[in-house]
């Protein structure tokens, strides 16, 4: 009856098989065939971690002897009980996992070894069933999207590799692994928002596919490091990175108790401090301001990278970090810190939104807005309103950018394969007459993300302001006119993609483009085939129903059961308002937006009343400017000072002390060729002289040996006579 | 009349000594036959034996040691012609001829 939680290390390894055989065998010559593997790769990983959530919901529990229990429901229930005593905002208590298997993995200096291991708990779960089914959808939309790409094989090996690298980070037993499965995270991004790495654009100015995956990947290194000097904190304070509440894991109460009290110089206690390096992690794995930049620019990707990127991996991963740190934040004072950044990214990527013209980069700065109410419901406390929308939301923000890419695909047969024009939604209107499944699907994703009463969307994003109007006024009204802005947002690019007339047989001029060719003109924009509208499909049931999984009623809270926390509290007034302002919003969009643009060329009726204030919404309030003029100048003026002490000082030492050890190489030549060598030589020849000599003298006939002593008695004779005496 | 010792002087008798040395010592140098050599070595000695009686009966007639060395030389050179006389039959045997210059084994 645990079959699936005992191998749930599957789920991870599946789609990882998938990018070892795409990558290794002949397979990758053949695209369909990598395509389908990996895909289905992805299907079999889905049945598992549904099964693993059948059986986390049943409450199983898998011993570390490998017994097989039920835990009683009771016991949770009276926990429930007990948690309504805790102070409103604080709704997180570490449960039991369902499951933890380890392995030693290298000496930690103490008694036990670091280990490496899988838990699955009720979050784990959670997340399990998210990842894998938005991640089927958005292989199986890839099929139909990337048919006529010639590095498919490449492309569904990368996805694939992501897909698995998150599994695993759910999965991680412990933070390191986390970071590791984080990590791989980062390249995966880098190597598919680069996919398209050849491609340019005639505006020397415009991001091109190259440059925005090293922003992103430097964007989120500056996280990563924060991240690892956090880990490295905790680990130097705890010794363990272990997740799990018992003796010798991070969540131990005595620990954190030890930590909240713990000073440091900084005039914060450790736990602050580690919370704030790790949710420095989330800031930019989740892209929340101020490293915000990155996301907007990924989109220079293939769209469903995007789709999987916003939805099923990487920014879900931010958000994921800190809720799964959890316990820390809650021992730490940096819950406003996080509420704060959560809040405000919300209402300021709800306002860029609002000045977008690419149908990618709306949704882009959506999911920007929508990661931040996220991080403020984490900040208020509401642990299980953020997992609670990080879940619905990857449902409706997969469905949504998968719709998009529908959209482009389409549009592609009448405009061109130019992504400047293609996805500028000027260019498009009337849409749901050539696209109806499209049209139908994208509609569920907007009134979910649009907060329509009914929708997933609007049942999470309720519990947010719930917990928010609960614990902190000022974040509920930034959420909720953040709130007013996505209806309205998206309104506007509902109305002026899919109503009004189709404006693409004369699309905008682009200002730099030369070729005014349009051989695509005679087309009509199409429908997309089967292997895309199905994802969009399945992913509009989970957009439409999946809020049902949690509404604010008492005994409907099915999701906070499901992780055994404390439910959100129904609040009347919150409801009523959050209603009103989705309403509030389509209609404003509506009124705005019906009758926008009848060609191409029209202005934003925003711009028309608000032209400076728009202008600087599209150059989303100029933070790129910013940065390229604070951190990239203060970076360029670096290079050129290392450049300078590079040339000037370093190259001069060292050709400075080349030429010197030249130098002496030439006076130990010098020395070494006249006096060794010939001196050596001297020396052989004259012992050879000398021999020679004393050879001859040697004749071997006695009269002249007689001779030689007689002279040298001469001689004896003469010394003794003239000298001596 | 005048005493032998009065009558000749004692540098006469050493003339006639150096002059028998030297001799002695053409001949052993300059003689290819080693029975030659032999002979030029038999001069220079007893050309030294003269040196001792003279300079015995001339300066210290009476002590007995100039006879005595005079003697040994005569004894010594007696063996050693034996013996001289023996290798050259045994060079001869050998190598066919009694020539100094043809034995030249010791050349370096």
């Amino acid at each position: 009856m645990a079959w699936f939680l005992q191998n749930a290390w599957l789920i991870p390894l599946l789609p990882l098989l998938g990018f070892g055989i795409i990558t290794l065998t002949p397979i990758q010559r053949n695209r369909n065939a990598s395509a389908w593997l990996a895909t289905l790769l992805m299907v079999g990983a889905t049945v598992i971690a549904i099964g693993t959530a059948v059986e986390v919901a049943g409450r199983v529990v898998v011993g570390p002897d490998g017994t097989v229990s039920v835990a009683g429901t009771e016991a949770h229930g009276a926990d429930a009980e007990a948690a309504t005593e805790i102070k409103a905002g604080h709704g997180y208590e570490w449960r039991e996992p369902n499951i933890v298997r380890t392995i030693r993995w290298a000496p930690a200096g103490g008694d036990e070894p670091f280990t490496m291991g899988y838990i699955v708990d009720p979050a784990v779960a959670a997340m399990l069933v998210m990842v894998t089914i938005t991640a089927t959808c958005i292989h199986l939309f890839s099929v139909g999207y990337m048919a006529h790409d010639p590095r498919q094989a490449r492309f569904f090996s990368f996805i694939s590799l992501f897909s698995a690298a998150m599994l695993a980070m759910v999965m991680a037993s412990n933070l390191l692994l986390f970071f590791m499965a984080w990590e791989v995270m980062g390249l995966c991004s880098y190597l598919l928002i680069g996919f398209w790495y050849d491609k340019n654009y005639a505006d020397p100015a415009q991001i091109t596919p190259r440059q925005a995956a090293i922003k992103a990947f430097i964007t989120t290194r500056i996280g990563d490091v924060l991240l690892l000097v956090g880990l490295a904190w905790l680990w130097t304070e705890a010794g363990t990175l272990e997740l799990g509440a018992g003796p010798g894991q991070v969540f131990n109460p005595a620990l954190l108790e030890r930590l909240a009290t713990t000073a440091t110089g900084t005039g914060v206690s450790a736990a602050t401090g580690i919370a704030l390096l790790i949710f420095g992690g989330t800031v930019g794995k989740s892209a929340q301001f101020p490293l915000h930049v990155w996301l907007p620019d990924a989109m220079e990707g293939p769209t469903p990278v995007s789709a999987l990127i916003h939805a099923a991996t990487m920014v879900s991963a931010g958000v994921f970090l800190t809720a799964r740190t959890f316990p820390i934040f809650e021992a730490s004072e940096a819950l406003p810190v996080v509420a704060a950044v959560g809040a405000f990214t919300a209402l300021f990527a709800a306002l860029i939104a609002l000045g977008q013209f690419d149908i990618k980069r709306i949704l882009a700065y959506s999911t920007l807005s929508q990661l931040g109410f996220m991080v403020a419901a984490l900040g208020v406390g509401g642990w299980v309103a953020a997992m609670f929308h990080l879940l619905t939301h990857a449902f409706f923000k997969a469905l949504l950018f998968l719709g998009s890419g529908s959209v482009i695909h389409g549009m592609e047969a009448t405009v061109g394969h130019d992504s400047n024009t293609s996805q500028d939604i000027r260019n498009m209107g009337g849409l749901r007459r050539f696209m109806p499944v499209t049209f139908v699907t994208y509609m569920a994703g907007f009134l979910a993300l649009a907060g329509f009463p009914g929708f997933a969307g609007f049942w999470s994003k309720d519990e947010i302001l719930a917990d928010s109007f609960r614990t902190n006024t000022l974040v509920w009204l930034v959420l909720s006119l953040a709130s007013l802005l996505t209806a309205f947002y998206m309104t506007r690019q509902v109305m002026v993609v899919f109503f009004g007339t189709f404006r693409g047989h004369h699309p905008r001029k682009q200002p730099h483009t030369t070729h005014g060719d349009h051989h695509h003109e005679a087309h009509d924009p199409h429908e997309s085939p089967w292997t895309m509208t199905v994802p969009l499909g399945i992913l509009a049931l989970f957009a439409v129903f999946a809020g049902f999984v949690n509404l604010p009623y008492d005994g409907y809270h099915h999701l906070a059961e499901f992780f055994a926390q404390e439910a959100g509290k129904f609040n009347v007034l919150v409801i009523w308002v959050s209603s009103a302002i989705a309403v509030l919003g389509i209609g404003l969009g509506w009124l705005a937006y019906r009758n926008a643009f009848a060609s191409a060329e029209d202005a934003d009726p925003l711009q028309r009343l608000l032209p400076g204030a728009f202008t600087a919404l599209n150059r989303k309030f100029y933070f790129d400017e910013i940065y390229a003029a604070t951190f990239g100048a203060a970076a360029g003026v670096l290079a050129r000072a290392s450049t300078w002490l590079d040339e000037r000082v370093l190259d001069r030492v060292v050709l400075d002390s080349g030429s010197f050890t030249r130098f002496l190489g030439q006076v130990n030549f010098i020395i070494d060729d006249t006096v060794l060598n010939d001196g050596a030589d001297l020396l052989a020849t004259g012992a050879q002289s000398a021999g020679d000599g004393t050879r001859r003298s040697v004749t071997g006939k006695v009269q002249d040996y007689v001779a030689l002593v007689f002279a040298g008695v001469v001689v004896l004779g003469v010394i003794y006579l003239y000298v001596v005496r | 009349m005048p005493s032998m010792t009065e009558a000749v002087p004692l540098s006469w008798v050493l003339l006639l000594a150096g002059a028998l040395f030297c001799i002695g010592l053409f001949g052993a140098l300059s003689r290819r036959n080693t029975v030659g050599i032999l002979l030029g070595i038999e001069l220079m000695l007893n050309a030294v034996n003269i040196n001792l009686v003279a300079f015995w009966r001339y300066l210290e007639p009476n002590v007995v040691a100039g006879q005595t060395f005079a003697l040994f030389v005569v004894t010594v050179a007696a063996a050693e012609a034996a013996v001289g006389l023996a290798m050259i039959i045994a060079i001869y045997r050998s190598r066919q001829t009694v020539n100094a210059d043809e034995v030249d084994s010791l050349r370096g």
